[in-house]
């Protein structure tokens, strides 16, 4: 009987494998362990074996039905699982359902990396207002009246003592007036110029200045500063000059160029940044004592620099707010 | 300013530098070379050709067919030009040549049936000059085949100066020269005066007064007689021609050649036309036209600084001559004009009738009064030599006031403070004296300069600090890698707005930027616009006192690329005049940060998973609500439904304090006709000073509920005029602080109802954070509600 046992379990756990499905499995199921299976065929003999040969055999068929049963639910139930996944089968090529995040105006993220250059430096942000007095845009920035200086910036005019600023440099007047030194903020904004709108000119770009007043700030500190702000913005690669310049409010002045090389086109200089150590007058008509304090300016127009970064061809595109270049960004 | 290399080497050497090292060293001296043009490129393939044979084109009245040498090969070429001529030599562009007045290229052609290898140019299409009547006709003695630019003393390099205001100095050769000898460390030779004079003196031909002495500080006349008015000697017409002018006679040649030789402008006057042989300075009194060299007329007022004679103006001082005293060829005897204008006189003069001129540019940013009167001699020199005139002794020189040089100071330690490092003493001086300007004395702290008239622009120790910048150079600035950061409060008044736009971002809302400039019947006035005084078209004659304009134009512009479903925002300023007349002072102006957003198209399109849906007011609401509670504002709004806004319908109006923060409203359809926009857009204008001004509560956590919630869920049956808030105002106000949460979960109209019903099915949460709450008073709390909900609105309980 030994043998008989053996050879049932070796036979079952062979066809136990082959079943690969859950009705073959039911039928393996009736075959031995069924009313009328094989193995419980063998507890019906075993009934009729004599009192002395039960205890030798009793161990050995319950290990049979327990070790066959076991087996048998083992696989009942990844045979369960299996069916279970082919019954719920999902497309997963199928598109996600939508959603959609914003985009900020490429010039707000311009403007965004160039704030973020200047704050880590320890700048402080100060806003100001668009429409502004001939006194914060022009005088008081040591614009002489009458000055061919002026039509270096063509102005929007209110009337003669209200413009639309034609820089955010009021900003750092009305900062100077309020605050005594240690100055160190930029301003970022709008700002206007009577231009005729083409694809090189818009009548309104924006900019970002900045303002450093303290006791000991010097023009190689000036250089040092924008220095760094090209690298962080434009990379470690770029090759730039700085050379003189002017501007009313600043003296010694600079213009800081970088070497523009579109694909396939010659390369050239092309001006990013005006900057320079503040004119005493300023200092002065700001109630700052120019001798004992120094400080140095700078500033750049926003539109320009993403149009060089990201080679869009016309600064109207910006204005134009087509969804199809917001989305781009 | 175009500066002529060749011109330059008249008065310093280096040719030991290339054009690029030159250009390079100006640069960085401050004078910007904008352009490097060199000639020889741009004439490539043009040259002096022959004009063998003439006949009528067969199939064209007013074209030539011309034969023409190039001093090897014949070529056949079509030309329109009526002054053609054979025998005449012209400028020939081969094929191949880019004609610089257009940038097109020559190619071989058939015109009208006849083949065509070449052009035949005008002085227009060779960009010499705007003259384009007729073919340019050279020199006879020129010969074929030689190089055009060389045959026109174009055979060199020019450069395109981008000049500052500030350096009137540099406005010519010898200015630029002076620099650049300053940056090469090396001399520069001014030309020197070798002047042939008559017997006679100038002031027994004329005679020169100033009435006006504060518009006119100095005024030379001088005198020569008999001259010869032809054309010029080509080594003056190449000079001119080099610089871009186009050459006149000898005796205007000679002016324009001085005056961008030194920078001193000239003027000449056929000394016969001036009535008592006399100039007065004066200012224009009665007189209220008068005719410039240009055949113009122009207005004058009483205060234009005039060159008069004897009775009548004869020139804008300054500016430009007059048709009645102008060198022709009649002239025999002639005034040369040199003297010092008042800058700003000038420029309002020029400026009120529009006239720019070279003279003009140098005179309002300031020229040299102590060069008035070599410059005279220079030109009468030259005018003696090539008009063969007659050069009177002495001038005519009446100068007032001598200038006294301002004595400016240098310290040597404030240079090396603002510069941040130093530079050696004795550089310092150098660089100062190599510019011109005289050091007067030099101790171990200081140096004193005395600043000659040419440099109007230094008067201050800063002003001499940055000339020894600029020379030093900027590139021997020290590139330091340490700054020093004070510790103070950061202030952002930025960051309000940064954090609105994330939010928006989040929100799926894109960023514009609109023009701030509109056409006032775009304009939404939300009061008095403003206006400009000058502006550049009636399209941009206004400030915005809305943002709604540009984001309905922005929605226009999209929708004619098939971008329907758009949400966008704005923050931008608007303006408006709040005075009572126009804007005096900044009390009149109201400039706000508004906030815009705008909603259109559909929500979402027909997915595979869902039905498109149309944006309606609701999304805009949500959103809306969902960036106000974000910003902690929202439970310390009103809400008003209703209310009239310009330009919208359907509102919703949130106020703090009884200031509008927020208007949400459907835009009406004439709106949006004038936009050509045929859908359905929801805007919502937020004024974001106002919004700033809400007081946040600071932030405390709330403990986490440990107790359960109790739900109950009811419809009522009532009058669809009684809105929804009408409804949870009159729940919250009859329920006890048990109920937390009211949540409309759905609305059902239909005829079953009764006529005019709607239902509407709540959700009410109760609980509490201290303890469970009993069913009873659940129950109790529940009823209550409903019965008064069914009392006060007429209401009745669905299902109840």
């Amino acid at each position: 009987m030994h043998t008989r046992i053996k050879e049932l379990e070796n036979q079952f756990n062979s066809e136990l494998a082959e079943v690969t499905n859950l009705k073959s499995l039911e039928e393996l199921r009736i075959k031995y362990l069924g009313r009328k299976g094989s193995i419980t065929a063998l507890f019906d003999e075993f009934k009729e074996l004599p009192k002395e040969e039960k205890p030798k055999y009793g161990q050995v068929l319950n290990r049979l039905k327990n070790s066959t049963q076991n087996s048998f639910n083992e696989k009942k139930s990844l045979l369960n699982e299996k069916e279970k996944s082919q019954k719920d089968f999902i497309d997963l090529s199928l598109p996600g359902i939508k959603t959609n995040l914003g985009t900020k105006h490429i010039l707000t993220q311009t403007l965004d990396q160039m704030k973020s250059i200047f704050k880590v430096l320890g700048f402080s942000v100060y806003e100001g207002p668009e429409l502004e007095s001939d006194y914060y845009n022009f005088e008081a920035l040591n614009f002489p009246d009458d000055h061919p200086a002026r039509d270096m910036q063509d102005t929007f005019f209110v009337n003669k003592d209200f413009l639309l600023r034609t820089h955010t440099s009021p900003v750092q007047i009305r900062l100077m007036q309020n605050k005594k030194p240690p100055l160190r903020a930029i301003m970022p904004g709008k700002v206007f110029r009577n231009e005729a709108i083409s694809a090189k000119s818009y009548c309104l770009f924006h900019q970002l200045e900045g303002l450093v007043v303290d006791t000991d700030v010097t023009f190689a500190e000036l250089k040092a500063t924008v220095i760094h702000f090209v690298k962080e913005f434009f990379g470690e690669d770029i090759k730039y000059r700085f050379r003189p310049s002017f501007f009313p409010f600043t003296e010694p002045s600079a213009e800081v160029d970088i070497w523009w090389q579109p694909k396939g086109k010659e390369g050239r200089w092309l001006e990013i940044m005006g900057c320079g150590m503040v004119d005493p007058n300023v200092l002065e008509n700001c109630g700052i004592d120019s001798e004992k304090y120094t400080g140095y300016a700078f500033g750049m127009g926003v539109e320009r620099t993403a149009m060089r970064k990201y080679g869009i061809d016309d600064i109207r595109t910006y204005f134009d707010n087509d969804k199809r270049f917001l989305i781009q960004f | 300013m175009k500066i002529s290399l060749n011109w330059l080497s008249d008065y310093i050497e280096f040719d030991d530098l290339s054009t690029e090292e030159i250009a390079e060293i100006i640069t960085k001296a401050g004078l910007e070379v904008d352009e490097i043009i060199d000639n020889k490129k741009v004439y490539k393939n043009f040259v002096v050709g022959f004009v063998k044979e003439t006949k009528k084109h067969p199939n064209a009245d007013k074209l030539t067919v011309c034969v023409v040498n190039d001093g090897t090969e014949d070529f056949t070429v079509v030309c329109g030009a009526p002054n053609v001529q054979t025998g005449q030599k012209i400028a020939f562009a081969k094929v191949g040549a880019i004609i610089p007045n257009g940038q097109f290229e020559i190619k071989k052609a058939k015109i009208r049936g006849e083949v065509s290898t070449g052009m035949i140019c005008s002085e227009s299409e060779l960009g010499i000059s705007d003259n384009h009547e007729g073919i340019l006709v050279l020199d006879s003695s020129l010969k074929e085949g030689t190089d055009l630019a060389k045959a026109l003393g174009l055979d060199n390099v020019t450069f395109e100066i981008d000049l500052t205001p500030n350096r009137a100095d540099a406005l010519s050769h010898i200015g630029i020269a002076r620099d650049l000898a300053a940056s090469l460390n090396r001399p520069f030779k001014l030309p020197e005066l070798n002047l042939q004079e008559i017997n006679e003196e100038s002031s027994v031909y004329a005679k020169v007064s100033i009435e006006d002495e504060e518009g006119c500080p100095r005024y030379i006349g001088k005198v020569v007689r008999n001259v010869t008015v032809k054309e010029s000697p080509e080594w003056l017409k190449k000079k001119l021609t080099s610089i871009g002018l186009r050459p006149i006679n000898n005796i205007v040649d000679v002016t324009n050649y001085v005056l961008h030789e030194i920078g001193q402008p000239l003027h000449a006057f056929d000394l016969d036309l001036l009535e008592g042989n006399e100039i007065v300075v004066r200012q224009a009194g009665d007189q209220k036209k008068f005719v410039t060299l240009d055949s113009k007329e122009r207005e004058l007022v009483t205060t234009d600084l005039m060159i008069c004679d004897g009775n009548k103006p004869v020139a804008f001082a300054g500016i430009m001559g007059g048709e009645n005293s102008e060198v022709t060829s009649n002239t025999k005897n002639i005034l040369i004009e040199s003297a010092y204008f008042n800058p700003s006189r000038i420029r309002k003069t020029a400026k009120r009738i529009g006239l720019s001129t070279d003279a003009s540019y140098r005179f309002e940013r300031g020229t040299d009064i102590e060069i008035t009167i070599w410059a005279a001699r220079r030109a009468a020199q030259l005018i003696g030599e090539i008009a063969d005139g007659k050069v009177c002794k002495g001038e005519l020189d009446v100068y007032p006031k001598k200038y006294q040089p301002k004595i400016v100071g240098l310290r040597f330690d404030r240079l090396n403070k603002i510069m941040g490092f130093t530079i050696e003493k004795k550089k310092v001086t150098d660089i100062i004296k190599n510019l011109g300007i005289k050091v007067t004395s030099e101790t171990e702290e200081k140096l004193t300069a005395e600043i000659p008239a040419f440099r109007p622009d230094i008067e201050r120790e800063i002003d001499l600090i940055e000339e020894v910048a600029r020379i030093n150079g900027y590139d021997n600035v020290p590139e330091i890698d340490d700054i020093k950061v004070v510790l103070e409060k950061n202030v952002d008044q930025s960051k309000y707005v940064d954090n609105l736009r994330d939010k928006l971002v989040g929100l799926g809302f894109n960023e514009i930027i609109t023009n701030s400039l509109l056409n006032n019947e775009r304009n939404i006035p939300f009061g008095k616009p403003i206006s400009l005084m000058n502006p550049q078209s009636k399209e941009m004659s206004h400030l915005r006192t809305s943002l709604m304009p540009g984001a309905l134009q922005t929605i226009s512009n999209n929708l004619k690329v098939r971008e329907q479903n758009l949400s966008l925002f704005e923050i931008g300023h608007t303006f408006e005049n709040i005075g009572k007349n126009e804007v005096k002072s900044f009390d009149d102006i109201s400039e706000k940060e508004m906030l815009l957003m705008i909603m259109t198209g559909k929500f979402n399109e027909d997915e595979w998973y869902a039905k498109s849906t149309d944006v309606s007011i609701f999304n805009l609401k949500g959103t809306v609500e969902e960036l106000l509670h974000k910003l902690e504002v929202l439970p310390s709004v009103k809400i008003e439904y209703g209310k009239e806004v310009k330009g919208l319908k359907n509102t919703l109006v949130y106020s703090y304090k009884n200031v509008d923060i927020c208007k949400i409203g459907q835009v009406e359809e004439n709106l949006l006709k004038e936009y050509d926009i045929e859908q359905d857009v929801f805007a919502a204008e937020i004024n974001i000073d106002e919004l700033k001004k809400i007081e946040i509560k600071e932030k405390v956590f709330t403990q986490l509920l440990k107790y359960p919630k109790v739900i109950r869920d009811c419809a009522f049956v009532l009058d669809n005029k009684i809105n929804n808030f009408e409804v949870e105002k009159t729940i919250k106000e009859s329920s006890s602080k048990l109920l937390k949460n009211i949540k409309l979960f759905d609305i059902f109209e239909s005829d079953s109802l009764g006529e005019g019903k709607k239902s509407l099915a709540f959700q009410l949460e109760y609980y509490d954070s201290s303890r469970t709450l009993t069913e009873e008073e659940v129950e109790k709390d529940f009823w209550n509600a409903i019965e008064t909900v069914k009392r006060k609105l007429n209401a009745q309980l669905r299902g109840g």
